[in-house]
């Protein structure tokens, strides 16, 4: 068990082949093992099922079963015998389910079933499930822990990764927390109870962040979300934001929070429901939409969303204000920003960057934000990912945006840009910025935060106020144990009425 | 604070000095091309052999080298600005990680309208007599604004179909010049009129010199080169082609600017179409077959990225001349013909290998520095 983050699925990776270990060994059946390919893993008895299910979804189910090793008669595909060795794989893991059909068009539950029968089918004595249940449902995870239970009398050892206690201590007879990448503590099931787990899973100082925003006054309500949902990935998300006030966003992975935030940037078509931005209810489309309405989205994945990696430093800082209306030039507009964000209708053909300026922007903020780079022209790439994540943010900053939404926001940084990241958060809320900071880290979130919002497949589980979130608590929300499931009502969820909500901190 | 005029500012203490001028022009891949392209002028002049010219009016001969005579240079000029001009519009679309492969068919489709115009108010068409005032400039126009059409149709079947440009412009390809074929039944058309021909693009300077099309090319290249540097446009095509995603993040019209680099691609081989009517004084349904191959490989030659992001105008004029040096180095060395092709496959091989070794090494460089870089 462990965090998000916390390198379960990496520490899978390497027993199975997939990545290389930078240093140490590990022993299968007492010799030392260093595996170059999964092919290699395999052949010495480890399998693993991936917790993104990995499989070709053209394909049928058995041509994805028998994929390692394909039965061949004189160099060409022997189908009889793939079909036969495929229904002998299936009724060995006890899965019912048509050999011929297109993998794609299976349950999550099946394909699931059928995973582990590929990974088992090599005889696998070590099987490694990465969360196999965290997209199943109730009777398709029973199901699965029957498996489980059969291979187990089969004698086969399982190193089972889940979020969810109540399947640990099922399932398990010992459990090995990990924190950070590191190893934390192994011990039997049945010494240790679920409150014993979250402490030693979350056990880091808190007080390692000294935040001076969360006592300042908060301004008025900045954005107001009411009911919005998107098929299949969140359902009636309601919550406000004030200026000034950072929400934290809790959650396991997939349940949902970058999904929101997507949705409120205008990058999810499907999604509907009503959103404020200062009691004006807008209409989001696309990003364009969001930026004219002060919105700002630090994306969670910084290499695919934030960073130009060949542009420099200094033209990814000014990428999102080139088509603000300057004051003053040439060419009648340009880098400069003027109080209001408002986009301008059309981007002209012969609009030219007035490089002076922009030069001093770019130089401003690499003083304020701390950026180490070797010029204002170096490629992005050569950043350090801390120096590119004040980048990514600073483009909304040079932009005055309102709201940040920001995802994320210190995932693969290492702690001194953490410690920077965290600061400068702290800052701008301070200097009147409304935040919706989403993390899978929770010292992060309860440190930063005036209130947290925990998301649960989809929905929210509850929003509490800063002195309410305990560790603890936020945690069992995360992962709907302990608590009752009704979620704690959240006052803006109610139909706007001409009242203004009230205050929750 | 961000209120404060720009000049009140201290600049960030952190920024060390830029690098010198001499460091950086060194860096330039364009430098490296020039290079390439002097020291091929050099083979060639000092391996290419000399000519025994008659002067037409003493009757006298004398020696003159074969790659630097006036008339070899005048027409590598002119060839190669057809293909420096396409291969910039080229460069343009590839930057933003496209491809167009109907520059050749869209050169054809508008070079034949521009024929067939001209030839209407030629001296041999019905409507012979017209002023040259109105019709020049309006086969100009009509040049351009075919081209610049056919591009904007591949950028919207692009943009609204969501398809990957490959496989739009193949089959734009085979439309555009189908269309041609159709309007002009197969027939080549002539007979312009001498204002466009002699009079404009066939102006002569000294002698047989013909500097019009090289004059285009090179203003076309100045003002391609300050659109990528200094129009928000031009940073927003390097923007959605180093990362598409990223740029949608940032809010930038991805769709309107893709569209736009495959109007000012279409636009190119109007250009090129212009001055290839004017210089040749006619076209037909076959004009450009296969430039399209040219025109690509001229780009990537001059630096451009096919994975986006990365490309220059100035290196589009130099892969288009590196090609066409080659091309006279054939002739001038009197290799066989028919090598030509193996020979200039070879050269863009050769160009990408290099690209490619320069891109790991960079890719190295950083990773040192990054590791050098105290936590």
């Amino acid at each position: 068990m462990g965090e998000n983050g916390a390198g379960k699925s990496t520490l899978g990776k390497i027993l199975a082949g997939v990545l290389r270990p930078d240093e140490g060994h590990f022993e299968l059946d007492g010799r030392r093992r260093h595996f170059h390919s999964p092919l290699d893993a395999r052949r010495a008895g480890i399998g693993i099922v991936h917790q993104e299910l990995s499989f070709c979804p053209n394909l049928s189910v058995a041509e994805n079963l028998c994929l390692a090793s394909l039965p061949r008669r004189g160099g060409v595909l022997d189908r009889a015998a793939m079909w036969a060795r495929a229904e002998q794989f299936l009724a060995e893991v006890g899965a019912e389910c048509d050999v011929h059909a297109e993998m794609g068009r299976l349950t999550a539950g099946q394909t699931q079933l059928i995973q582990i029968a590929t990974a088992v089918a090599g005889g696998a004595r070590v099987l490694i499930l990465d969360e196999p249940t965290s997209s199943l449902s109730a009777a398709d995870s029973q199901r699965l822990e029957e498996l489980i239970g059969r291979l187990r009398r089969r004698g086969t050892t399982i190193i089972y990764v889940s979020h969810r206690m109540q399947e640990i201590f099922r399932i398990c007879d010992t459990v090995t927390v990990l924190r950070d990448g590191r190893h934390v503590a192994t011990l039997p099931t049945n010494q240790t109870n679920e409150d014993g787990l979250v402490r030693l899973m979350i056990g880091r100082p808190l007080s390692k962040y000294f935040p001076s925003h969360v006592d300042r006054q908060l301004g008025p309500q900045r954005l107001r979300v009411e009911s919005l949902s998107s098929p299949h990935k969140f359902h009636d998300v309601s919550f406000s934001l004030r200026a000034g006030e950072v929400l934290g966003a809790a959650g396991l992975v997939g349940a949902g929070r970058s999904e929101v935030a997507m949705a409120l940037f205008g990058l999810d078509p499907d999604a509907r429901g009503r959103i404020f931005v200062d009691g004006r209810r807008v209409r989001i489309r696309c990003p364009g939409d969001a930026i004219a309405c002060g919105l700002g989205l630090v994306g969670e994945d910084r290499k695919q969303q934030g960073i130009v990696p060949e542009m420099s430093c200094g033209e990814n800082l000014t990428l999102a204000m080139l088509d603000c209306p300057g004051r003053r030039g040439f060419f009648g507009r340009l880098v400069r920003c003027p109080a209001s964000p408002r986009r301008t209708e059309c981007l002209r053909l012969w609009d030219v960057i007035r490089l002076g300026d922009e030069r001093h922007v770019v130089s401003r903020f690499f003083g304020r934000l701390r950026v180490k780079a070797a010029s204002q022209e170096a490629p992005m790439a050569t950043l350090s990912g801390g120096n590119q994540q004040k980048l990514i943010l600073a483009r909304w900053l040079a932009r005055r945006t309102q709201v940040l939404l920001l995802d994320e926001p210190t995932r693969g940084l290492d702690v001194a840009a953490k410690a920077e990241i965290h600061r400068l958060i702290a800052e701008l809320a301070g200097a009147g910025q409304a935040v919706l900071m989403i993390s899978s880290e929770l010292p992060e979130v309860l440190a930063l935060s005036h209130r947290v919002l925990v998301m649960r497949q989809g929905r929210v589980a509850g929003i509490m106020s800063r002195s309410e979130a305990t560790p603890q608590r936020v945690m069992q929300f995360m992962a709907g144990c302990g608590v009752s499931a009704a979620p704690v009502p959240e006052t803006t969820s109610r139909p706007a009425n001409g009242e203004s909500p009230p205050d929750l901190v | 604070m961000e209120n404060e005029s720009p000049h009140s500012e201290t600049p960030a203490a952190s920024l060390p000095a830029r690098p010198s001028i001499w460091s950086r022009l060194l860096r330039i891949k364009e430098t490296g091309l020039l290079g390439v392209v002097l020291g091929l002028g050099i083979v060639l002049s000092t391996f290419g052999g000399s000519l025994e010219v008659r002067d037409r009016q003493s009757g006298s001969t004398h020696t003159v080298n074969k790659f630097l005579r006036p008339e070899n240079l005048d027409k590598l000029a002119k060839n190669t600005s057809f293909f420096a001009i396409m291969a910039i519009g080229a460069t343009f679309v590839i930057i933003t990680g496209g491809i167009d492969l109907s520059v050749g068919s869209i050169y054809c489709l508008s070079a034949v309208c521009g024929a067939m115009f001209l030839h209407r108010y030629g001296p041999a068409g019905a409507g012979a007599g017209a002023s040259p005032v109105w019709v020049v400039p309006a086969a100009v126009l009509l040049c351009l604004g075919v081209g610049a059409l056919c591009g904007a149709i591949n950028g919207l079947g692009i943009v609204l179909l969501r398809v990957h440009p490959f496989v739009i412009t193949l089959g734009t390809m085979a439309i555009y010049r189908g269309i041609a074929f159709v309007m002009t039944k197969a027939q080549a058309y002539t007979q312009f009129p001498r204002q466009f021909t002699d009079g404009l693009i066939r102006y002569e300077a000294a002698g047989h010199l013909y500097p019009v099309p090289m004059a285009i090319m090179l203003g076309v290249t100045i003002l391609a080169g300050l659109y990528l540097r200094y129009v928000v446009t031009g940073r927003y095509i390097f923007a959605v082609g180093g990362n598409e995603q990223a740029a949608r993040h940032a809010g930038l019209p991805v769709q309107r600017v893709k569209l736009r680099v495959y109007a000012f691609g279409g636009l190119t081989a109007g250009i090129a179409a212009m001055i290839m009517l004017g210089y040749y004084g006619s076209a037909s349904s076959d004009a450009g077959k296969g430039y399209e191959l040219d025109v690509i490989a001229a780009a990537v030659i001059g630096g451009a990225s096919l994975s986006g992001g990365r490309g220059s105008a100035l290196g589009a004029l130099l892969g288009a001349l590196i090609i066409q040096i080659i091309n006279n180095a054939i002739v001038i060395l009197e290799i066989d013909q028919n090598y030509s092709q193996i020979i200039i496959g070879a050269v863009i091989v050769l160009a990408v290998a290099l690209d490619r070794l320069n891109t790991v090494l960079r890719e190295k460089r950083m990773t040192l520095f990054g590791k050098m870089r105290p936590r």
